[in-house]
């Protein structure tokens, strides 16, 4: 087969891509990764990196304890520890929030997943530097944990690359070569890549890719940040001390070199238009302004469970760019109308965890045709030519409030159902 | 006690720049602009001035830029500052037309103190402290990483190539902030909140009673080149004779 030819075509080299691309070149077929920049330097790059396995639903919960294992593998593989395993705790502070961790926990139960309520001396024990007093509930994941997502994605490049997958950076695609409705490769400033199965991994550009064959996909570019504290004398925060949320305050957290990562999802965040960005936008170089209005709502919202951080406190910014869909579940899957043409993005803020199971799913659906998943949920075909999920303007607006909903309440829906922000 | 500070709106240097058509500038028409990173310690310090030695201190951010320079002063509001002052003006001006403005609005306030970044991002002229000094005949303390209120003055220590200077000056003077004077804070939502009914004045060089008299014309500017030609090669060998062709190394 030529240099140019092969026989899978992956567009974007952020964990969606690299994963599929890794579990892909393992069963022997022939993988080109186009990246228009640097390998994981877009969302992956700017990623937080905690693996909560607890979501929705069972099948997702499934996907992510299984996820957790291919990550294990990986590292064997590679011979570098990746995950850390520090557990996490989610906290309730009103009845209502008590109510979804009673639920949660029972949820977690019944598919065998390792959750327990935890007492607020333990949680007080095991986090110091939280603040505990109005807490009035807790339950405690041992197995949760987090990673780099850097470490992630060079893992899934180098376990690629050793069975033949190649990776091309600083190749955006510029065009879709379609033999009426066959794929059959892109176009590149550096030339054609042929390949009768190509996958849409590129993230926030996915949906401009999808344009491409004029093909609308639902999803939008929003934006998110998180604070990183420097180690602070007072308030130590170990290795391994575990990973947070809080629906409540509307964040999430983890210990990151003896600071602590705070990250939050709140009703209101920042759009981006991905057509406008100039074609050498590089994400790793994004800054949030000392005076940005999401990051004075994050250092607000984090002060209200760590009062020792406020806007004084020395901390790294950072600020990135996530793809959500309507319903916060990703597109993963072959398009109708067409073949050989798939999605596998949207992770909605969700794409380091959910990774390593997408990856062998993708590598499923292409080369068998189905997958030892139910993968109904994340079907790439879910708003195929449903009104209302057509036009930009009105696409943007579901993707913002879905986001938005994220650690919000809705009312009428059971706490799994409303487990999407997790 | 009154500190001003003056604040430059500089482009993001974590952006890529451009050149206007004629490479007489850079074209500011795509950029995004922030608030000197060197002028934000300054505010920072004014604001630890009154949250410590002198709680009654008023804190005036001062800019000169055309009208949507405001947003960047808001910065400086947000963070804590009192008021602000926009000195329009479009276009480049070069560091002793900036300083003459400066004492211009000095002579209107009477701070006691002027606390600047010791050099803007933008340009690295590291003047308009020195020259405002010199303008106003205040004594200067340039570079500072710490300053200290004393009875009769403010004791800083200065980071120079021989290691850290410790002087006095009386006040009223002027303080350029070095990299380590602090580390800014961020607004804070109270802050970006109040900032927004905090007043700024908008006012020309005119109405100063100034004429700006230019000393310095920009002729024209160039990018600096950071392409790198790559080659590969194959045999640590073929490295060993490139490395030598380039005389990087000897032999």
């Amino acid at each position: 087969m030529g240099k140019d030819t092969s026989d899978v075509i992956i567009i974007g080299g952020g964990v969606a891509g690299l994963s599929t691309a890794m579990q892909l070149a393992k069963r022997g077929v022939s993988v080109t990764v186009l990246e228009r920049e640097q390998i994981s330097n877009g969302s992956t790059g700017r990623a937080a990196g905690l693996l909560g396995q607890l979501r929705g639903t069972a099948e997702h919960t499934r996907m992510l304890m299984d996820g957790v294992e291919i990550v294990k593998g990986l590292e064997a593989k590679v011979g570098v520890e990746i995950y850390v395993q520090t557990g996490s705790v989610r906290v309730a502070e009103t009845p209502d929030r008590s109510q979804e961790i009673t639920d949660l926990v029972e949820m977690g139960r019944s598919i065998n997943f390792d959750i327990a309520h935890i007492a607020i001396d333990e949680l007080a024990e095991r986090m110091p530097y939280m603040h505990t007093d109005d807490i009035t509930d807790a339950c405690w994941c041992p197995t949760d944990g987090h990673l780099q997502p850097a470490e992630l994605a060079a893992a899934y490049h180098k376990v690629g690359r050793d069975h033949g997958a190649r990776y091309q950076t600083n190749c955006p695609v510029t065009g879709v070569l379609l033999d009426g409705n066959k794929a059959l490769g892109v176009q590149t400033p550096n030339g054609d890549f042929r390949a009768p199965i190509i996958v849409n991994a590129a993230g926030p550009w996915s949906h401009l890719v999808a344009g491409l064959t004029g093909t609308t996909l639902p999803t939008a570019a929003l934006g998110h940040i998180y604070l990183t504290t420097q180690p602070h004398p007072d308030h130590p925060v170990n290795r391994l001390s575990p990973g947070f949320r809080n629906r409540h305050h509307r964040i999430y957290g983890r210990p990151e070199n003896g600071g602590l990562l705070v990250g939050i999802y709140a009703e209101d965040c920042s759009e981006h238009d991905m057509s406008i960005l100039p074609p050498d936008f590089d994400m790793s170089a994004m800054k949030a302004r000392r005076d940005d209005i999401h990051l004075a709502m994050l250092i607000h919202a984090a002060q209200q469970r760590f009062p020792w951080i406020d806007e004084r406190t020395p901390m790294h910014i950072t600020t990135g760019i996530m793809t959500f869909t309507p319903d916060g579940l990703p597109f993963c899957g072959q398009l109708p109308d067409y073949e050989g043409l798939y999605y596998c993005t949207g992770f909605s803020g969700h794409g380091i965890v959910q990774s390593p199971a997408i990856g062998l799913i993708m590598s499923e659906l292409i080369l068998d045709g189905n997958s030892t998943y139910d993968i109904a949920s994340i079907e790439a075909d879910r708003y195929w030519d449903v009104p209302g999920f057509q036009d930009r303007a009105e696409i943007q607006q579901r993707c913002y409030t879905m986001q938005g909903s994220y650690y919000g309440r809705v009312e009428g829906k059971t706490a799994a159902e409303n487990q999407n922000g997790t | 006690m009154k500190i001003l500070v003056p604040c430059k709106r500089v482009p993001d240097p974590d952006q890529k720049l451009c050149l206007n058509a004629d490479a007489t500038d850079i074209d500011a028409s795509a950029l995004t602009f922030i608030l000197n990173p060197f002028d934000a310690i300054a505010v920072e310090e004014a604001l630890r001035i009154r949250e410590t030695a002198h709680p009654e201190a008023e804190i005036i951010a001062v800019s000169i830029a055309p009208a949507e320079g405001e947003a960047d002063l808001r910065t400086a509001l947000a963070m804590g500052a009192d008021r602000a002052l926009l000195i329009e003006h479009e276009g480049s001006m070069d560091p002793w037309n900036v300083a003459r403005l400066l004492a211009a609005v000095i002579q209107n306030e009477q701070p006691s103190l002027v606390l600047m970044g010791k050099q803007a991002v933008d340009d690295d002229a590291n003047q308009v402290g020195q020259f405002l000094a010199a303008q106003l005949g205040w004594p200067q303390a340039t570079f500072a990483s710490q300053i200290k209120f004393t009875d009769n003055g403010i004791r800083i220590h200065r980071e120079t190539d021989l290691g850290i200077e410790i002087i006095h000056v009386v006040l009223p003077a002027v303080i350029t902030a070095d990299l380590r004077l602090n580390e800014p804070r961020y607004a804070s939502l109270p802050g970006i909140l109040k900032a927004k009914k905090k007043p700024t004045e908008h006012i020309t060089p005119t109405e100063l009673g100034i004429e700006l008299e230019p000393r310095i014309r920009l002729l024209g500017m160039e990018l600096v080149n950071s392409q790198r030609t790559c080659e590969k090669v194959t045999t640590a060998t073929d490295l060993l004779i490139k490395l030598r062709e380039a005389d990087v190394i000897e032999g």
